[in-house]
């Protein structure tokens, strides 16, 4: 415990002096005030120790009814690893000063076909975020069910933090992450970490994509191989 | 509010930030890599393609076969010793084992940390403990049993012996590791794999005429995954050199899968892994699976399987020791077993006393 302390400490200081010069915010995740819907759609492929190579879609819509409050849902695909999930999530949305706070809660089911196990994820979390980067705090509940049994993990910190080259209004942009967590799954200790990137082709249309490592063990095991992944897809918005 | 300053300001207070932020993961950090945290430097594949070479070269198999007479045996699993200057609690934990007859003694990872000195101090408690095993039971063993005048045939190489050859071949105490994060930290893997050869093994053990066997799976999960090529050999059978018949299953790695409290780490396997071991374990029909690494006591069953997870047994946990740092389990002629707890009561040495024993009492 004490050496993610640390870590967490030293990860957080190299971020607020990575954004210390003039940061402002343009909400490409908030409501906008015109466009109520957004939906995107994503391939993702890899490798994975257990599975080998893997092919998978995303596919996700969100709600927004005002500027704060919004709704959003997901599913997951991934085929060889016969790994079947969706997930659904609410957010509430507050500026305070020139930070945007989301305070969100969510569930998440995974169906791991190959092990016969259903997965039941709860998670609450509340993100901070500035023009050129964000960090997110909050706890999951994961537990599963396999050969008969039930086993409910006690609770894990949920942790993220993301910076980026550009702000986000830029028609482009690169961020570095570091998280334990991505789109259908949370991990323990485990800290993924990779590169994201977006292209804006039209106001309410971009590209992105997102290049993730997630390794087994965390601090004092050395992390080692276990995941590495690509994604690409597209998000539209309209009225 | 917008915080604005000059940009020579903001690179400055970049530097200063970022420099607080290394010397923080960089500073007292002897159990950990710093590095390590996103890429680790020692790999599990390569580990055990090491073990694998390591047990075809050296011959380990260490299959036993018990006299028919003999109603039950039993073996010892402790963990997470930590050994630094004093392997006290190491030594104790034999003695006990050997005074009581235990046919061998498992350790469940983390048995030293990570220094030279540590693994020479190791090394030399195993070698005392060795001498005593061999002065209660292989030396009156050979001495019944092979007659100073006569020659002997090892059935499986053919070679002859005297009993005078027994007398002095190499001797191997029954004591099984497997490796935990600790020993492979700042490229531990060198200094453990000295002493004990392998990270990824098995042996039965095979009780008179019987025709069913115990099976004992040692695994490496030092880096909170088995990693790709252990799972590849799990999954060829590569450890069931021979379709014995199997009535119990022990298995013992590092990395725990169930999380005694809050207090702990949670497991740190990832998802599909997760499961893809509780999967495995069910399939081998495994009695007890057992794992050290978060220094806590739990014992449930889930899925069929008994999970254990051992409490230290270091000087810095329990400085004053603890009934229940040790498990015996004793398995009986029927297959069926039980358990009890051992404690270990020695308390740590001063530096002197450990200088007069051989022991390092510093590093070099």
């Amino acid at each position: 415990m004490h050496h993610l302390q640390r870590l967490f400490l030293a990860v957080m200081l190299v971020f607020t002096a990575s954004t210390a010069m003039a940061q402002y915010y343009s909400g490409d995740h908030t409501f906008d005030g015109t466009n109520k819907n957004e939906a995107s759609a994503s391939l993702t492929t890899g490798d994975n120790i257990i599975t080998g190579h893997c092919v998978g879609n995303t596919i996700h819509y969100k709600h927004y009814f005002n500027d704060h409050w919004s709704v959003d849902g997901g599913a997951n695909l991934q085929y060889t690893k016969q790994l079947y999930g969706f997930k659904a999530k609410g957010e509430y949305h507050l500026k305070i000063r020139s930070f945007h706070m989301f305070a969100s809660a969510e569930y998440m089911f995974n169906h791991y076909h190959k092990y016969n196990t259903n997965e039941n994820v709860g998670n609450a979390s509340v993100r901070f975020e500035r023009g050129y980067w964000d960090i997110t705090l909050g706890g999951s509940f994961i537990g599963y069910n396999m050969m008969g049994d039930h086993y409910t993990e006690p609770i894990t910190l949920t942790f993220g933090a993301h910076a980026t080259l550009r702000p986000r209004t830029n028609k482009w942009n690169v961020g570095l992450l570091f998280r334990n967590y991505d789109d259908f799954y949370y991990e323990n200790w485990n800290i993924n970490w990779g590169l994201d990137l977006y292209y804006r082709i039209k106001p309410n249309m971009k590209l992105f994509g997102e290049f993730n490592v997630r390794p087994a063990g965390s601090m004092s095991q050395l992390a080692s191989k276990y995941e590495t992944t690509g994604k690409i897809g597209v998000i539209y918005r309209w009225k | 509010m917008e915080i604005t300053m000059k940009k020579t300001t903001a690179y400055a207070f970049m530097a200063a930030i970022s420099l607080m932020a290394t010397t923080t993961l960089f500073t007292s950090c002897d159990k950990v890599s710093p590095t390590g945290v996103l890429i680790g430097n020692t790999s599990v594949d390569d580990r055990v393609k090491q073990s694998l070479a390591n047990y075809a070269v050296f011959d380990m198999a260490w299959d036993k076969t018990l006299p028919d007479s003999i109603e039950e045996y039993s073996f010892i699993v402790g963990s997470d010793s930590h050994i630094t200057y004093d392997p006290g609690r190491l030594s104790e934990m034999l003695e006990i084992g050997i005074e009581h007859g235990d046919l061998f003694y498992c350790h469940l990872g983390d048995l030293a940390d990570t220094k030279a000195e540590y693994y020479e101090n190791t090394a030399l408690a195993l070698y005392r403990a060795t001498e005593d095993w061999w002065d209660k039971y292989l030396e009156p063993y050979i001495n019944e049993n092979f007659p100073a005048d006569s020659i002997f045939i090892d059935k499986r190489t053919g070679d002859l012996y005297k009993q005078s050859d027994l007398l002095n071949m190499p001797t191997y105490l029954p004591f099984y590791p497997v490796v935990g994060n600790h020993d492979i930290t700042h490229n531990g893997w060198a200094l453990y794999c000295n002493l004990f050869r392998s990270s990824f093994y098995e042996f039965t053990v095979q009780m008179g005429n019987s025709e069913k066997y115990d099976r004992f799976i040692f695994l490496d999960s030092a880096n909170g995954t088995l990693g790709q090529f252990q799972i590849e050999q799990l999954d060829n059978g590569i450890l069931q050199r021979d379709k014995k018949e199997i009535r119990n299953t022990f298995v013992f790695t590092h990395t725990n899968i169930f999380r005694p409290s809050l207090n702990e780490f949670a497991s740190t396997y990832c998802r599909e892994e997760l499961y893809y071991i509780l999967d495995k374990l069910a399939d081998w029909n495994t009695t007890i699976m057992f794992y050290g690494h978060v220094h806590a006591w739990d014992d449930r069953m889930f899925g069929g399987v008994r999970h254990i997870t051992m409490p230290s047994m270091n000087f810095v946990d329990h400085p004053n020791g603890g009934d229940d740092l040790l498990v015996r389990i004793t398995v009986m002629k029927d297959g069926s077993y039980k358990m009890e707890h051992i404690g270990l009561h020695c308390k740590e040495r001063s530096k002197e006393e450990l200088k007069e024993l051989g022991y390092y009492t510093n590093t070099i």
